[in-house]
């Protein structure tokens, strides 16, 4: 697992998009401690990895596929509703440099 | 030092189905922007994937044309991570369980068959199409969601020749199963490879160079070339081969660096909790192995082994498909497979260059093509007959016997006494000439049958005429 | 006038025509606005009275017909602002409706309002939401916790102002606030009922839930929002029960376990009384109560493989949220910039923090001592509970240590302290359980609650056996205000 501190703490909000005040990552470094401890613990015990890993509550395998019969779309006017920067029918954001 | 190029090659295919992989909105191209959208590809919370099922089955499909296992449980995972045009922040897609695995395809370089390997083939879904301005970009989030097949080779191909027939042999395979459009300058089929080098006999893996924005099949070969160079004059001008991606400048013919690779983006995988495993009972998959349409490599031996068409006249069939498919459509009229092939190879070739038209707008139909090669095969008309029919064919688009009819054509005379009587009246009319033929002057004979088209007005039948006039001839 | 009626009694009404839909929407809506629990995100008046208008024809086969509810604001509701209780989807009006809402306006139901949650589903408090806390209405000092995070919901049943009112639950929140309001709080089986249009938290955690005063209004909404939706992949092809039509038969399934080192975690004297006595009681049903055991070492575990899975699952199920294609305008030079700026200021503290362990528990150096271990461990949990319920119909339990704490005493901060009184709820949802919690008493005039829990799908006996609990109990159908006992 990989070393963490306040600077790594930093980097994986910064890889998130967002950021936090200073405190909360005071707070945050104490949940992780807590966190990564109770984890250990669970790992302490090598029968863990006997496990598979679960990723749905139960075994819930379908065959269910849908038909690919197009149904209406969104009016461009409900698709872009909601969003604050649209113009001309799409939406703008600032120059995406590649 | 000899160098060995190291390819690999990363395909994404758009597939051509009527919805999109995990929302039921429309495919289309071309429409007005944010106008073929549902709430899933606006990323609208509370919104839930559902699989489409004819995507699973082109991808059945393409991973039976290239020798995969298919795996029979279908697993998705989510690929996480912050761009412009994804709008839920993660892409589905199939990290753990790629639908096929451990496949080949083959391709013919230097005269002999070469195998590539080919790692997995998996299922995921498109972006949004991002419009660039000088200062702004705008977001068009119909394509979100379009299915998409990725197909990842091994790193087997040695040069960019081998490259480019690996690429020619997907998008041959990808058309032919009706399964994408497979257009580099579309968009429907995208290369990115994978390029290092290493000295020959070497089994290290010297630094990997990404390269992207390649548009076109020939594209392919020149890039990598290209990479190639500069990585072999890197090497011996004792200086390092970065590991990061490269666009291809096609104007300049040259890898430009586009982005420093220093460490690989970690996209946090994980299954899609949205999507529960779907099993594909071993019927589903062997109807949908069986749907495919024939694929060229197919058609082409069919053509040769059961039609007596030639390898250079199979091959030209199947380079495109419409046009195989065309003469497949046209042999259900007319068993004059040579015949047909040429005059789709040729004549209808011509008029499509000419007319800058695909095959799909060509104003004749099979039938309607199928019916000129059958006058021609019953010797009904002649070459030039037929080619004056086909013309008017296209101009007054009607059937062949409407344009001979239009045209004043009778039927070519096949009547042998009615030839032998022509032969025979030419003869007595030309006595010079029979000396000349039995002289051995060479021009002879093609005066005396030139003489005999002008008296006939040039309907007679040309292989009988000389078969009789070197008869009548012996016998002077 | 119609507050703390159940949906019974209020469908006898209708039928009746002693009231129309529209007198009880109206009721309803002036109760909402007199609402003093910080219950409400927004009050559904007009559209609301546009749909009851329109029901002028009692449906005597249609218990739900005319009756009104409230929706957590984490659904998706067409035309109607929904907040998911976080600034980053202030102005968010959907275009689309939840499939629980569909079917509840396609039973001729009445939505009256959203309500108020933790932010994004993520808490357990009913404080993180952006406004602020919402109280519990049994306590009028206004300083005790209602819970969460479907603190509105409970709130708002719990002061009768409607009969019923869908949450969510992902590690107890529909549960839990049931407890702490005196209210009937269930969860269905995993994918027993769709998820289309639930904002997800941890989609193989997350269900709907649903809040009633008695256990009959509970089955009565399941049964109307069970079933298979083509939109919901997941969601079952299970035929689903008449679970109204069987909730008064006698539950044929008799074996009820009680984990002891669970129960035993519990130090009120009063709650463990009152529970208790109804297991004695419920013996005197018929019902053979067997003690059960669950390993120390895996309970201790509830906690942190439910905080990683759902962590984890939750910072990618909120990456859709960045200011682009819904939520407050945001600023910057770059499209970076553009969605740091909307999420900086649209989550609050306490997601931002989940997301960050979440993320790190998906990192490639970190994800097999964290997200896979967590996934691994919670296979061993379930294979625990499984095989207690392979010879037990049910599992029963109480709720929650105590009666809603004061928030001073309580916080969404991790601790060190780890009750497993209070967190073992999360076995329903790690191992997708139909799970019902009711009330069974009060103390210092605060109610609290006891669990039952059945196997997968058996939502019809996990009916009845409620069904008799609350007879045994009889505290079915009290509320805050003047209804309490």
């Amino acid at each position: 697992m990989k070393e963490y501190n306040i600077e790594v703490l930093k980097d994986a909000a910064k890889r998130l998009l967002f950021d936090m005040s200073e405190s909360e990552y005071e707070t945050l470094l104490k949940e992780f401690d807590i966190v990564t401890k109770q984890m250990d613990i669970i790992g302490s015990d090598k029968s863990i990895d006997e496990y598979e890993p679960m990723s749905f509550p139960f075994e819930c395998t379908t065959s269910y596929l849908r038909e690919d019969i197009p149904e209406e779309p969104l009016s461009r006017e409900d698709a872009l509703r909601n969003s604050k920067r649209k113009i001309g029918g799409q939406i703008k954001l600032p120059k995406v440099v590649q | 030092m000899e160098f060995e190029p190291v390819i690999g090659l990363e395909i994404h295919v758009e597939l051509k189905t009527k919805s999109k992989m995990f929302s039921s909105a429309p495919v289309a191209y071309g429409k007005e922007p944010n106008t073929l959208c549902a709430p899933l590809d606006m990323a609208f919370p509370g919104t839930l994937p559902t699989v489409n099922k004819e995507g699973v089955i082109y991808a059945i499909r393409v991973c039976n044309a290239l020798h995969m296992s298919i795996d029979n449980v279908l697993h998705f995972d989510r690929k996480n991570y912050f761009y412009s045009d994804l709008p839920k922040g993660f892409q589905i897609t199939q990290d753990r369980r790629p639908i096929g695995s451990e496949g080949y395809l083959e391709i013919e370089i230097d005269g002999q068959t070469k195998r590539i390997g080919i790692e997995r083939l998996h299922i995921e879904e498109d972006t949004c199409k991002q419009l660039h301005f000088p200062a702004f970009t705008l977001l068009n989030y119909n394509r979100a969601g379009t299915p998409l097949i990725e197909i990842v080779s091994k790193p087997e191909m040695r040069s960019g020749e081998e490259a480019m027939k690996y690429v020619e042999k997907i998008r041959s395979i990808v058309v032919f199963s009706g399964v994408s459009d497979g257009k580099m300058e579309e968009g429907s089929l995208r290369v990115d490879t994978n390029v290092s080098i290493r000295p020959k006999g070497s089994k290290e893996f010297g630094t990997k160079v990404e390269v992207k924005n390649i548009n076109s099949i020939n594209y392919v070969q020149k890039a990598i070339d290209f990479e190639v160079a500069r990585q072999a004059k890197l090497i011996e001008e004792g200086k390092p081969v970065l590991q990061e991606t490269r666009r291809y400048d096609d104007k300049k013919n040259e890898t430009v660096a586009m982005r420093l690779k220093t460490d690989s983006v970690d996209y946090k995988y994980y299954p899609e909790t949205n999507i529960t495993p779907i099993k594909l009972s071993d019927e589903f998959i062997q109807n949908a192995i069986d749907s495919c349409p024939e694929l060229a490599e197919s058609k082409k031996n069919r053509y040769i082994k059961e039609h007596g068409l030639n390898n250079y006249d199979a091959s030209l069939l199947v380079s495109e498909k419409a046009v195989s498919d065309y003469y497949d459509e046209a042999t259900k009229y007319s068993k004059a497979y040579k015949l047909l092939a040429n005059w789709i190879n040729v004549d209808v070739a011509s008029y499509l260059n000419k007319n800058v038209i695909s095959i799909n707008d060509f104003p004749l139909s099979p039938e309607q093509l199928a019916g000129l090669v059958k006058m021609v095969e019953a010797s009904e008309v002649n070459s030039n007959q037929a080619r004056e029919i086909f013309a008017k064919m296209l101009e007054e688009k009607v059937d062949a016997s409407k344009a001979k009819e239009m045209l004043g054509i009778t039927s070519q005379i096949s009547d042998t006494s009615f030839i032998k009587d022509a032969v025979n009246a030419v003869l007595e009319e030309n006595p010079q000439a029979i000396i000349d033929y039995k002289e051995g002057k060479a021009r002879a004979l093609g005066f005396l049958v030139g003489q005999i088209m002008k008296k006939t007005q040039g309907k007679i039948n040309p292989k009988l005429t000389s078969d009789m006039l070197l008869e009548e001839l012996k016998k002077r | 006038m119609y507050e703390g009626k159940s949906i019974l009694e209020l469908h006898e009404l209708l039928v009746s025509k002693k009231v129309t839909p529209l007198e009880l929407a109206k009721d309803a809506i002036e109760l909402a606005k007199k609402d003093t629990n910080n219950a409400f995100e927004y009050i559904m008046e007009s559209e609301a009275i546009e749909i009851a208008s329109k029901l002028t024809e009692p449906e005597a086969n249609n218990l739900l017909w005319g009756i009104p509810f409230v929706i957590k604001d984490n659904m998706s509701t067409k035309d109607v602002p929904t907040t998911a209780s976080s600034n980053i989807l202030n102005g968010y009006v959907p275009v689309y409706d939840a499939a629980v809402v569909e079917k509840l306006k396609n039973a001729k139901a009445v939505p009256i309002g959203k309500t108020t949650l933790d932010e994004l589903a993520m808490g357990g408090t009913g404080t993180s939401g952006h406004l602020g806390m919402t109280y519990n209405p049994y306590d009028e000092s206004k300083t005790r916790l209602v819970g969460g995070s479907s603190c509105g919901s409970a709130a708002v049943t719990a002061a009768g102002i409607v009969p019923f009112a869908l949450g969510s639950d992902t590690g107890d929140s529909t549960r839990k606030p049931a407890s702490f309001a005196g209210l009937v709080g269930f969860k269905p089986t995993w994918s027993r009922i769709s998820r289309y249009g639930l904002f997800p938290f941890a989609p193989s955690l997350d269900t709907i839930g649903i809040f009633s005063r008695n256990v009959t209004d509970a089955a009565i909404v399941t049964e109307v929002l069970a079933g298979r939706d083509d939109r919901d992949s997941t969601s079952s092809t299970e035929p689903v029960g008449k679970y109204f039509e069987e909730i008064t038969k006698p539950c044929n399934k008799k074996n009820i376990a009680i984990v002891k080192e669970i129960r035993d975690a519990v130090k009120d004297k009063e709650v463990l009384d009152a529970f208790n006595k109804t297991v004695e009681e419920l013996k005197k049903h018929g019902y053979k109560i067997n003690e059960v055991s669950m390993p120390n070492d895996v309970l201790a575990s509830l906690f942190p493989t439910y905080f990683v899975l759902s962590c984890a699952e939750a910072t990618s199920n909120n990456a859709n949220m960045d200011g682009i294609k819904f939520g407050p305008l945001s600023n910057g030079s770059t499209f970076e910039e553009v969605m740091s700026e909307a999420r900086t200021k649209g989550f609050g503290e306490l997601i931002k923090r989940r997301f960050v362990i979440g993320s790190f528990a998906l990192m490639k150096e970190n994800k097999h001592d964290l997200f896979i271990r967590a996934q691994k461990n919670r296979r061993r949990i379930v294979d625990c509970v499984n095989a207690i319920l392979k010879d037990n119909d049910f599992i029963y339990l109480p709720a929650a240590p105590s009666i809603a704490p004061k928030a001073t005493d309580s916080s969404d901060r991790l601790s060190d302290e780890y009750l497993i009184a209070d967190n073992h709820l999360v076995l329903g949802n790690f191992a997708g359980l139909p799970s019902i919690t009711l009330p069974i008493g009060f103390k210092e005039r605060m109610p609290f609650g006891a669990n039952l829990m059945a196997r997968a799908f058996e939502e019809t006996s996990l009916f009845q056996v409620s069904y008799e609990l609350e007879q045994i109990t009889g505290l079915a159908n009290i509320y805050a205000k003047g209804g309490r006992k």
